[in-house]
């Protein structure tokens, strides 16, 4: 099975990328194995209690929870991009693996196309 | 080689469109194979029938189904991005009950499917925009 | 039972908010099906799932979903076919009240 990765690297509400870049992932999830993985301020993404009622946003941060539902168990996250931050492990939604700058050249490394969000 | 092209800039507003366009006719000039071009987010707007620009800039719309019609290429909208901007053909505006239809006809809207295809039946899948 | 009910042409709610059990009553009745016990099981499971994740299941998901939930006789696409038809992710959806899917047809 082809192994997709998406990679979101947005910060959350700020544009549509993130939210049209979950629905892609999810889609992926029917046809190919899926991967996601979150840099930059695309971490933010998957800050728990977000609260959109101000901003008048969709709050779709709810919806990371149904990954495993949809068979994407590989959600992979910068360590160091999430310290930069200030965050840890336990600020966010979900579950995801914080990987080193060597472990994501090795997840850039499997995958057989790269989605961009 | 098989590529596909996933366009994520709306026209005007961002050189995405015109450096695909640009990238698309090279692929086909190489002799390679063009698998498809896939219009999301913003992208979507690149199929707008009722852009008129300036006659002095390029009228990207036109590029486009004129590059479709002489490749044969298939030019995919994802439906759930065009159904938020309003980029509608005959169905959908008749299944959403709006009165106009926005969508150049060189343009199919289909499923967010099809980009997935792409990624996994392309050897390259190659995106403008962000 | 309302009868001023405001629906699109495909008979999908315009205003979410007005979904009511006796709303759902009749949009069931408009696609002649009577909502029974296995009805309204599934469509307060979607319901609570829509809450929750804030995104309607697909099929497949919705299926391994209701075998969790409510019973593994009742996870596979038969048993949900049988209640809401041939195509049961738009019908489900309609009925309880959730957002019209962008991609069936």
């Amino acid at each position: 099975m082809k192994q997709l990765l998406f990679i979101h690297s947005k910060a959350p509400h700020g544009s549509i990328n993130a939210q049209e870049g979950l629905d892609a992932m999810l889609m992926g999830s029917a046809f190919a194995e899926c991967t996601g993985l979150f840099i930059g301020d695309g971490i933010l993404q998957l800050l728990d209690r977000q609260d959109t009622t101000g901003s008048g946003q969709k709050n779709f941060s709810k919806t990371f929870a149904v990954l495993g539902d949809y068979g994407v168990d590989n959600i992979y996250c910068s360590q160091s991009q999430l310290s930069a931050r200030g965050l840890g492990l336990a600020d966010l939604v979900i579950k995801v693996k914080p990987v080193s700058d060597a472990e994501i050249r090795q997840v850039l490394a499997r995958a057989d196309s790269i989605l961009n969000f | 080689m098989k590529f596909a092209i996933a366009v994520y800039g709306a026209p005007f507003s961002h050189q995405a469109p015109l450096s695909a366009l640009a990238f698309a006719r090279a692929v086909l000039a190489e002799g390679h194979e063009l698998l498809r071009i896939f219009f999301y987010h913003d992208g979507v707007y690149n199929g707008n029938a009722n852009a008129a620009p300036p006659q002095d800039e390029p009228d990207i719309r036109g590029m486009w189904s004129e590059f479709a019609l002489e490749s044969g290429v298939e030019m995919i909208v994802c439906v759930a991005s065009a159904l938020r901007r309003g980029m509608l053909d005959e169905t959908e505006a008749d299944r959403y009950e709006k009165s106009s239809t926005t969508l150049d006809p060189a343009f199919t809207i289909s499923g967010l499917g099809q980009l997935i295809d792409a990624g996994i039946n392309a050897d390259r899948l190659v995106t403008f925009g962000n | 039972m309302k009868s001023d009910l405001s629906l699109d042409k495909q008979g999908y709610l315009l205003n979410l908010s007005d979904w009511t059990p006796e709303v759902a009553e009749q949009l069931a009745a408009n696609e002649t099906i009577r909502l029974t016990t296995g009805h309204w099981e599934i469509i307060y499971l979607v319901r609570d799932y829509y809450e929750e994740y804030q995104i309607a299941p697909i099929t497949r998901v919705l299926v391994r979903h209701i075998g969790e939930r409510l019973g593994r006789d009742k996870g596979n696409s038969i048993y949900l076919m049988k209640l809401f038809g041939g195509k049961p992710a738009g019908l489900v959806s309609k009925v309880s009240g959730l957002p019209k899917p962008a991609n069936c047809d």
